[in-house]
């Protein structure tokens, strides 16, 4: 088990949720997808922490203010989810398409 | 007294504002008496102040001033100037104004606009007053134009009328054309002499050519004749005058005879230092007034108008104090200036006597009338006995003064002044005898016909009175010399007053204080000259009584149609009107044609033409304008456009694609940074 396996497993860990969030039509689904990313972020901070600087733990202390701000930012964005489906009772992400140019 | 001489012009002037603008106007209106109220009181200052400068307890000449303005560096005075001739002037001038509106008062009563005429004479009589004590040339010119407007405004008072309304103008503009003179000489006197103060222009110009050279001198001379020719009437621009005669007749008295037109003789005696210093000048004084003088005289001949005769007379008699002044016979001048003011205004008040009357101008209407107006024939015959220098009247002395500085001038001027004498003796007895003796040509008008109310006949005594005596007077007691006298300091400088020297030579003897002044003194002329001027006055008397005092006429008109063009130009004045007329039409012409070439050429060329080449270059630059700059603009907007829609194609509102770009912009990052290394 070197670091590369870690850093692999975060790569496509971020992959899929990277490809989540762009091709998910529910917004939920999209979040999921941010949650997978962060997920990725945190496995990769773990594992440099865990191979590069064994005695440390800024890189686990850095993993565990992500998960507490991942809840945060999940609380935000299912708030505002939830405030756009009341608005427009759609909770497909290509319909909110306000912002079109 | 003399130190309050400057109330003279002022208190009539406050009279005449406060008459324009207080009380009611009317036919019956009181407000006339305060005008003459207050000419009364200036006529007892001004006799006051005679009286004692022909007693020798006033010091004449009194100056007197106060600072008016700075001019740059040149200080201004406001103030007065009394010398013998213009104290003389103030009570010639305050006299005949007072008796002139105690007659008008008769004369006019009754006129609509009854208080609005003694304003007006009001106003003139200050404008006159205040020319005659003015030190200073700048206000005598002020008043000069200000008698103008007065002289306007009185002639046309009756501006309903066509004729005075047209007279009026013409005095107005004729005067106007001698008032361009008067001030051209005014600012060549400025520009040399630096000054308008005539004492102190008297002094800077008897220093000679470092002030006043003998060209400016003679400039300056002839630009303030010209003045004096227009309001003075004489030729060529004498033409006013009788057209004046359309004014009421206590005007004409006051102003046509006896005051304003006189204001251009004084104006040349006023500043006489200036024509002793021009020969030139001097001489254009004494061929204008000769001219004058026998040109209007031989205009009387033919006249009808009883006022048109008087007014011919004034011109001619005029004409004479200019020639008297133009051959050095200053205080002769003066001398007649004074008796002619008596005489003149007494002949004019009777004429308004008569035309009052029987409500004519015409004599050809009158005769007989000696009857019916003692009064009046009396006086009038007195006045013209003057004029025509009856021996011992006023106009004897006078005449005989002029006539005398004449001849030692020039004896072939004063036989052209003398015919012109005789000529004024046969005048002014056609217009009496046909006026007043004779048969009724007229019966309804002679009917009707009655003497006028004392306060018309009373005046005319007192001037009758004058016209008898003032020459003695003045005369008898050397007053000529003492008022009229030129100063010695000045009489040297000059050839003409050295001439008067040298002609003084021989009355040295008789004592008189002749050195400074001969001409003007009979007693210093050969012993012919009084015996020539009595044979003409006689001359003139006899022919006038053969033709006209029977009351047939038929000598009279068998002569006319004798010399019928001679009649005709004498009744034409000349042609002098016509040849006037012809310069107006000339100029006119001259206008209209000057018009035509603006119109036509100039504004067609170079108007037009060069809005027609800005209309041209305007398209031109238009069509660079709409196509290359306005091409330019559309060019970048259409840019911007298109670019806009391209990039709009991006903006979707899909926030997926957004990351999407996030992503691959990330990931190119990334591949650059990890290509870099």
């Amino acid at each position: 088990m070197t670091l590369y396996h870690y850093l692999a497993v975060s790569a496509a860990l971020f992959c899929i949720g990277i490809f989540g969030a762009l091709t998910r039509r529910n917004v939920i689904g999209i979040l999921m997808g941010i949650e997978l990313m962060f997920n990725a972020a945190n496995i990769n901070l773990a594992a440099f922490n865990r191979f590069l600087h064994p005695n440390a733990v800024v890189g686990q202390s850095v993993s565990l203010f992500i998960i507490t701000v991942a809840a945060a930012e999940v609380v935000v964005g299912l708030a505002l989810v939830l405030a756009i489906y009341r608005n427009i009772q759609t909770i497909y992400a290509e319909d909110y398409n306000l912002l079109k140019g | 007294m003399l130190e309050h001489v400057y109330l003279i012009p002022l208190l009539p002037l406050a009279a005449a504002v406060t008459l324009v603008f207080l009380g009611k106007e009317g036919p019956h209106s009181k407000m006339p008496f305060l005008s003459v109220a207050t000419m009364g009181w200036c006529l007892l200052q001004s006799s006051a102040i005679l009286w004692s400068a022909m007693t020798g307890a006033a010091h004449l000449p009194y100056a007197a001033s106060m600072p008016w303005f700075e001019f740059g560096e040149y200080p201004m005075s406001l103030g007065v100037l009394i010398d013998g001739p213009a104290a003389m002037m103030l009570f010639v001038v305050t006299l005949v104004s007072f008796l002139m509106q105690v007659y008008s008062i008769a004369y006019m009563h009754g006129d609509p606009r009854f208080k609005r005429y003694f304003a007006y004479v009001s106003f003139f009589t200050a404008s006159m007053l205040g020319l005659v004590v003015s030190s200073n040339l700048l206000v005598v010119f002020s008043c000069w134009e200000l008698m103008g407007v007065s002289s306007y405004l009185l002639i046309g008072f009756w501006f309903e009328k066509p004729g005075p309304a047209y007279a009026s103008k013409k005095a107005f503009i004729t005067t106007k054309v001698g008032d361009l003179g008067f001030y051209l000489g005014m600012l060549i006197i400025f520009a040399y002499a630096g000054t308008f103060d005539l004492t102190m222009l008297r002094e800077r110009v008897a220093m000679g050519a470092a002030y006043l050279p003998a060209h400016a001198a003679t400039a300056a001379g002839l630009c303030l004749l010209f003045g004096a020719v227009g309001k003075s009437a004489q030729w060529p621009l004498f033409i006013w005058l009788p057209d004046a005669m359309e004014g009421p007749t206590p005007v004409s008295a006051l102003i046509h005879a006896a005051t304003m037109v006189a204001a251009g003789i004084y104006l040349v005696a006023r500043t006489y230092f200036i024509y002793q210093a021009s020969p030139l000048a001097m001489d254009a004084v004494a061929w204008i007034g000769l001219v004058t003088a026998f040109m209007a005289a031989s205009m009387a001949l033919v006249s009808y108008d009883i006022k048109r005769v008087l007014a011919f007379s004034t011109v001619s008699q005029l004409g004479y104090m200019m020639l008297a002044l133009g051959v050095g016979g200053y205080s002769a001048g003066l001398f007649h200036l004074t008796t002619h003011a008596f005489f003149k205004a007494l002949l004019f008040l009777g004429a308004g006597s008569v035309i009052h009357s029987v409500h004519s101008n015409d004599m050809r209407e009158m005769g007989g009338l000696s009857k019916k107006m003692i009064v009046t024939f009396a006086t009038m015959t007195i006045a013209t006995l003057a004029i025509a220098g009856f021996p011992f009247s006023s106009g004897y002395y006078s005449k005989e003064a002029v006539l005398g500085a004449v001849y030692a001038h020039s004896p072939a001027m004063w036989a052209a002044a003398l015919f012109t004498a005789a000529m004024t003796t046969f005048y002014m007895f056609r217009l009496i005898f046909m006026t007043f003796l004779g048969e009724a040509r007229d019966h309804e008008k002679e009917h009707h016909a009655h003497e006028s109310p004392a306060l018309m006949t009373i005046p005319l005594c007192v001037l009758a009175v004058l016209s008898v005596c003032s020459g003695w007077i003045l005369e008898h007691f050397g007053l000529v010399e003492h008022l009229f006298g030129l100063p010695s300091a000045v009489v040297h400088g000059a050839e003409h007053a050295a001439k008067a020297v040298e002609a003084a030579g021989a009355a040295a003897e008789h004592g008189a204080a002749a050195a400074n002044h001969a001409a003007g003194h009979p007693a210093s002329h050969p012993a012919f000259l009084v015996p020539a001027a009595l044979s003409a006055f006689a001359a003139g008397l006899g022919i006038s009584w053969k033709l006209y005092a029977s009351g047939d006429f038929t000598t009279a008109t068998k002569i006319k149609q004798t010399f019928g063009p001679v009649f005709t130009l004498l009744e034409k004045r000349y042609y002098f009107d016509d040849f006037f007329l012809f310069l107006v039409d000339l100029s006119d012409r001259l206008a209209a044609a000057c018009f035509w070439v603006d119109a036509n050429i100039v504004d067609r060329i170079f108007v037009d033409g060069w809005g027609l080449v800005t209309i041209l270059l305007a398209e031109i630059e238009n069509f660079i304008d709409a196509v290359f700059v306005d091409g330019l603009v559309d060019a970048s907007g259409w840019v911007s456009r298109q670019a806009g829609a391209g990039l709009r194609t991006l903006v979707t509102g899909q926030v997926q694609e957004y990351l999407l770009y996030v992503a691959l912009a990330v990931s190119v990052f990334i591949i650059q940074m990890l290509t870099m290394r």
